[in-house]
Formats: C-alpha cells, sequence, structure tokens
C-alpha cells in the first residue's frame, strides 16, 4: 500500500484510505516503540531537513526523534541561524539544501500555502509541519490517532474543537480529517475567533457556548490560544476568555458524562485550560505527544517510498 | 504616413459611417477619405476578414511605475503593451516614486509620453504624497495636464478628506476615482473572505469591506453633488448599490477589471500568486452578477487595473506576494471571450465611449477630415496568450497559455501606426 499523494501538504488532499494507511503503519510503529531497542533501519542513507521558518520546539524534536529513530540522517535549519534574515528568499534556500542531495524536507512556515509553492517548485518529498493558519496535518492525525486509542474509533464520534478556530492549523486540518473519517464536529469559541463560512465550507456546528459543546461532544480538543498569531485584537483579556470560555475543573465537573479532553500544546495554563483539567483523568495531552512521534515515523516512511 | 484599411466595419456611434463596411484611407494622422472602395498605389495596406474599426480605445487605471519603479514598467514598455492591447489613451496611477501628485510630475508624465503612440493621462493624487492625510495640489495638477484625480492603490481612506477633495474638484469639473476598500475591514486579508477562504486557510477580505466604501463615497458625492468614479468593483451588493444611486440621479459612474469578469476566489485553490489582487477575486455569484452589469450598462467602462509586478513579487509565498496583473494587452480579449453574446457597439462603449464621456475626452466621430484615433480589432480569432507575446516589461498574468478570443489588429493615433504581428486562426 501507498498514498495517494507524494507530499503531506494538508490533510485536504488526503483519502480516507490514505489516512487510515498512516494510522494503521503509526500503530506498527507505537508497537516498535515500546521495545527496548527503539530504532528500526527503514529510512538508513535517507537524508531529511527539517526547514523551520518559525519557532517550534515540540513540533521540531517530535519529527527530529521521529527521523532518527528511523534511521535517516537528520539536517536541522531554523530561521534564527538561517540565511533568510539576510534577504534570500525562501526558494533559493530550499534549493541550496537540495542541492546537497536531500531527500525529505519537514516545513513549518509562518504563511499559508508556503510547503505548496515549494512543491510547485522542487523534486523532494515535502511534510507540512504547520503553514500560517492553514494546515497542521501530523497534528490532526496523532488526534485521530490518540481518539482512536481512547475511545475506540472516529466514525460516528462526536469531537468538539474549542478555542481560536480562526488562527488555528490544528482546527484545519482536524476538520478535514475527521469529517473525512466519519466524525461529527461542533466548533465552539468567541465569535470573533470562528471563520465567518465554517458551517457552510465543512459542514460543522457552531456555537459560543462552550458548557453546551462540553455536554455534546465525547472529545474535547481545546485549542492554544494564538496571542502570536492574532495581530488586531480579538477578545478584550485572557481574563475574560478564561471565564467565558476557559475549561475549568468545575465547568466540566458540572456536565453528567465523562468525556476526553486533548491540546496540542503548549497550554496556557489558566486560559484555555485549567491545571487541574490539564492534568486531570480526562486529558490525554501527553500520550498525543507519545504518539506524535509514531505518526510522524509513519508519514516518513510511507512517503520515502522505502516499503519493504 | 499613408495607410489604407480595406473593407472594415465601423463601429462608432458618433460618425455618419456608423454600421458600415468600408475602405478608410489615413494620411499624416488625419482620416482622408471613406468609401466603398479606395485604391492607392502608395500606402501600406490592411487587408484581413473580420476587420472592426472603432474610436480609439481608452483605459481609465493602468500603472506604468515611472518614476520609480521602472524595474517593472516604464511610460515606454507601458505604452508598448496598450498599443497591443488597442488603447490609444491610458491613465496612469500616481502611485510610483515619488507620487505623480505636484506639477512637475504630472508635466513629467506629459513630457515625456509625447512622442510616443498612445496618449498617457496622468491621474493626479487627492491626498499628498497619497497618505490620506492633506488635499494636494489639485488646480495645479489639473491645468498641467492631470485628466482626473485619484489616489490609486492606496484609496482615500478618511471620510472627512474624500468629502473635502469631492468639493474642491468642483471648481475644475473634476472627477475622483476611487478603489473601493475599507482598510481598516480588510485589514491582513489575503482573499475574499468565503468557502474558500475558509478551507484554504487564508484570510479572508468581506466583501462589506468594498460595500462599506462604495455606500459611503455614494452619499458623499450625493452631498457634494460631485462626480465619483468607482473603479474595480466585485461584489453583486456593489453593483446593486451603483444601481440604485444612478436611479436616484447620483453623479455616480463605474468600471469592472477583466478578471473580476473572468475569475473567482475558486480559481485560488493552487495558491496562484498571479490572482492575488486588490479587491480580491469574489465568488462565482459575485462574477455572474457582475457581467450582468455589464450586460445591462450598470458598469461604465472595463478597466484593466494594469499592475506590473516583476518575477521576485510573484514567485513566492502567497502571503508574501505583492498583488496585481498586467492586463492591458489582454483587456478586450479577455471580455470578448467570456461574454461573446455582446453585441460590438456595447464592447465599444465600455472600452472608449463612455470614458470618453465620463473623463471630457472629446468624442472624435469617424469622419473625414477627423483626426485619426481608432482600434483596429476583430472578434473572432482564437489565439494562445504567451509569454512571448508580452510587451510589458513584467509578465505576471494569469491568462498565459489560455486560449482568448478576439485579437487587436492595431491602433492609428498621433499620426503613428501601431499594428500586432498577426497569429492566430479566424473563427
Amino acid at each position: 500500500m501507498t498514498l495517494s499523494t507524494p507530499h503531506l501538504l494538508g490533510i485536504k488532499d488526503l483519502l480516507p484510505t490514505d489516512i487510515r494507511l498512516i494510522l494503521d503503519t503509526a500503530q506498527q510503529f507505537k508497537d516498535v516503540l515500546q521495545r527496548p531497542v527503539k530504532k528500526v533501519p527503514s529510512l538508513r542513507d535517507v537524508t531529511i531537513v527539517n526547514l523551520f521558518f518559525e519557532n517550534s520546539t515540540r513540533t521540531r524534536i517530535s519529527f527530529e526523534l521521529a527521523e532518527k529513530r528511523l534511521s535517516a540522517d537528520v539536517l536541522n535549519f531554523t530561521t534564527s541561524s538561517s540565511s533568510v534574515a539576510k534577504g534570500e528568499t525562501m526558494l533559493d534556500t530550499v534549493n541550496n539544501i537540495l542541492s546537497m542531495k536531500v531527500d525529505m524536507v519537514v516545513m513549518r512556515h509562518s504563511a499559508s500555502g508556503a510547503p505548496h509553492f515549494l512543491a510547485q517548485h522542487i523534486p523532494a518529498a515535502i511534510v507540512n509541519a504547520g503553514d500560517g493558519i492553514n494546515e497542521h496535518p501530523t497534528q490532526a492525525l496523532l488526534d485521530a490517532f490518540s481518539i482512536e486509542e481512547a475511545t475506540g474509533g472516529l466514525q460516528g464520534k462526536k469531537i468538539a474543537i474549542i478555542g481560536d478556530i480562526m488562527h488555528s492549523r490544528v482546527a484545519l486540518s482536524n476538520i478535514y480529517l475527521l469529517t473525512k473519517m466519519g466524525a461529527e464536529i461542533t466548533v465552539a469559541g468567541p465569535p470573533t475567533l470562528i471563520p465567518k463560512f465554517i458551517k457552510e465550507a465543512f459542514g460543522v456546528n457552531v456555537t459560543y457556548n462552550v458548557k453546551e459543546a462540553l455536554e455534546w461532544c465525547d472529545v474535547a480538543n481545546v485549542l492554544r490560544i494564538q496571542l502570536e498569531r492574532q495581530n488586531q485584537p480579538l477578545f478584550s483579556s485572557l481574563r475574560e476568555y478564561n471565564l467565558a470560555f476557559g475549561i475549568t475543573r468545575k465547568l466540566l465537573d458540572s456536565i453528567q458524562k465523562n468525556i476526553v479532553i486533548m491540546h496540542p500544546g503548549p497550554i496556557n495554563r489558566g486560559v484555555e485550560l485549567d491545571s487541574d483539567v490539564a492534568d486531570g483523568n480526562e486529558s490525554i495531552i501527553l500520550q498525543q505527544v507519545e504518539n506524535g512521534v509514531a505518526v510522524r515515523m509513519a508519514v516518513l516512511y510511507l512517503l520515502s517510498n522505502r516499503e519493504h | 504616413m499613408k495607410l489604407l484599411l480595406k473593407q472594415v466595419t465601423i463601429v462608432d456611434k458618433y460618425s455618419p459611417y456608423n454600421g458600415l463596411v468600408k475602405d478608410i484611407l489615413v494620411i499624416d494622422g488625419h482620416i482622408e477619405k471613406i468609401d466603398l472602395l479606395i485604391t492607392v498605389s502608395d500606402a501600406t495596406v490592411i487587408d484581413q476578414k473580420g476587420l472592426i474599426v472603432s474610436p480609439g480605445w481608452v483605459d481609465i487605471f493602468a500603472h506604468f511605475n515611472d518614476p520609480g519603479f521602472e524595474y517593472k514598467e516604464t511610460l515606454e514598455t507601458g505604452v508598448a503593451s496598450a498599443a497591443a492591447g488597442g488603447f490609444t489613451n491610458v491613465f496612469v496611477l500616481p502611485n510610483t516614486q515619488p507620487v505623480l501628485g505636484s506639477k512637475s510630475t504630472i508635466e513629467y508624465i506629459v513630457q515625456k509620453s509625447k512622442s510616443l503612440p498612445v496618449n498617457v493621462l496622468p491621474l493626479g493624487a487627492i491626498s499628498k504624497n497619497v497618505e490620506g492625510k492633506e488635499l494636494s495640489e489639485m488646480y495645479d495638477m489639473f491645468n498641467s495636464g492631470a485628466v482626473a484625480f485619484s489616489d490609486g492603490l492606496l484609496p482615500v481612506q478618511t471620510p472627512g478628506l474624500f468629502l473635502k477633495a469631492l468639493q474642491y474638484v468642483k471648481a475644475i469639473n473634476g472627477v475622483l476615482i476611487q478603489l473601493p476598500i475599507d482598510r481598516s475591514v480588510a485589514k491582513f486579508g489575503l482573499i475574499n473572505e468565503g468557502v474558500t477562504s475558509t478551507r484554504l486557510g487564508l484570510p479572508g477580505i468581506p466583501a462589506i469591506a468594498e460595500e462599506l466604501l462604495v455606500s459611503r463615497d455614494i452619499e458623499l458625492a450625493k452631498y457634494t453633488g460631485s462626480a465619483l468614479h468607482i473603479t474595480g468593483i466585485s461584489t453583486a451588493k456593489s453593483v446593486q448599490i451603483i444601481k440604485a444611486a444612478k436611479e436616484q440621479g447620483v453623479n455616480v459612474t463605474c468600471s469592472a477589471t477583466p478578471y473580476h469578469l473572468t475569475f473567482c476566489d475558486e480559481d485560488l485553490a493552487d495558491y496562484n500568486t498571479n490572482l492575488k489582487t486588490e479587491s480580491p477575486l469574489r465568488s462565482n455569484e459575485d462574477v455572474l452578477a457582475l457581467r450582468q452589469a455589464v450586460e445591462e450598462g450598470i458598469v461604465d467602462c472595463i478597466a484593466s487595473h494594469h499592475l506590473p509586478q516583476n518575477r521576485d513579487y510573484k514567485v513566492c509565498e502567497f502571503e508574501y506576494a505583492a498583488p496585481g496583473m498586467i492586463g492591458l494587452e489582454t483587456s478586450f480579449a479577455a471580455v470578448n471571450t467570456i461574454m461573446p453574446q455582446l453585441n460590438t457597439q456595447k464592447l465599444v462603449d465600455l472600452f472608449s465611449n463612455n470614458a470618453r464621456k465620463i473623463f471630457s475626452l472629446s468624442p472624435k466621430g469617424i469622419d473625414i477630415n477627423a483626426v485619426a484615433d481608432l482600434t483596429i480589432f476583430n472578434r473572432g480569432t482564437e489565439y494562445v496568450y504567451s509569454t512571448a507575446s508580452i510587451k510589458s516589461k513584467s509578465k505576471n498574468s494569469p491568462f498565459i497559455n489560455k486560449t482568448l478570443k478576439g485579437k487587436v489588429v492595431g491602433i492609428i493615433n498621433k499620426d503613428k501606426v501601431y499594428l500586432n504581428e498577426t497569429t492566430g486562426n479566424e473563427g
């Protein structure tokens, strides 16, 4: 089995069979990661560059670990140490790196569509590690993997995505993935942080009432307030955000059912999620991180065309 | 100069020969003779099937980037592009460096373009340095040759200033041209806000960013009784608002671009930077409403919004790409291709007569002894638009490699003749 696409630019381009293949392959890698020897030789002699045009710690580390577990040769490139600051275009930067014979590119960029642009101009396989407010496909895949693990499947599940939907590439990738796999979605948050046309675009439910969303759902994926991506005032204060939209222990205890709490990290504790919820029994936040490595191994492996 | 046009259809409602097929002899910039059959031994002869001759076309919103950004376009390359597109008159925008905002810069354009085959008519800046804060010296610019006034890509945002500007130009019967974008609403947006922007993860520019400015400026024009021209309208609601204002007798006219009539936001699915424009490409329903408005005459003119950008500004991430496209060379063919049902008289109104009327350029009825300011074209030739054919200094066009129908054969203006090479198949 192979993927229907040479790159992973977004979940938008994947078929349900692609998603199934990645999740099943990830399960195999997760099993490998439980063994005493966690490294496999699958990508020996494959060189992968992690191109991060935007700050990231956990995604970059997760990819790097996945690459090392697959025995790939790894190059890291971040803007702080790059020539981008000297005014070189992204295309020049990438072509310079590729001329050193690099096979795959893992890329994060602050502009939506940047990996799609790159894919039109370079021969290497590209994995999108987050582009602007568009997509973060490996996050959605690891979220799906974690939901399946916690609840037994995706089909027919009710998933609430709560918080800054407008500036979240996690939200968009999750919506694409979960709708393709038959789950039902409600987005919740302040009206200024929910795109006006989200219902028409995806057929999701929209509510501005977090309690209502929590009462409805099986799983609540709580998003980080992307203060760094908001360049205009979209809510009054973090305090008011927490009061109106934050998930507190009291709120969670007031609903009459058990739900699963997820968060892509890093958490703004006391803003979108209170500490006793983030660290509570409902939370699978650390499992998400663990699953991230297996899912990224699966994606890199499947895109490398090194199947045996 | 001696040129003989054989068996051409004359389309000009100000001409006694309107609708007739004739031979036209042009000598030294004047129409010497119009007759059923003219034979001259020493003239250049243009003899092709299906040729139409109309008064020279007018484009009211083009960027020639001179002075300041000559790496994108110069007066010479801009004129070459205009001539190839069939235009004998082009209004150039003041978004240059320095801004066309004083007598000296207006005179620079007028003087430098004097010997070129196209009339380059400068649009003076409404506000000093197009900053939207203080009025510029519009009377002085008018006397130096400014055809009308606009802040171009940086439309006046403050209602108070725009009100004063509208009042101010009444003394010279001036017209103000606004690109309707409310920047505070459009802020950070990259494409039309809608299902497509949501699905592509691109920040949206709501239609209301345009409609607010259209409504506001119409109210101001109504209050002042001044002439307002709104250019590059893109939404169905804008059409409705303008239609209602015209019915009320407000002195407002408008123009649409060929690209807003051709493409919609769904065409941006692969982040094509050549389709990044201001105002943005709107929904398919908006495109259909705009075409309808062209047919009904609510849209007065076609304006190319010719905006050259060099490769580095377009071969990059969508967010960082500069907006706009070149358009003078495809303006007519694009409209003719998507709206083949428009009658030729209507096309000539859209490309020539209406703009001449709005901006007080004298209509030049095609007649014996009249000055020859003519465009020669056909509506049937099909061809693939290619980069190699582009006369503009920049090549940022989404029409490249697309099949277009309708070809400009050439122009005659200022005692000069410009003829395109003949390619394509007669349809």
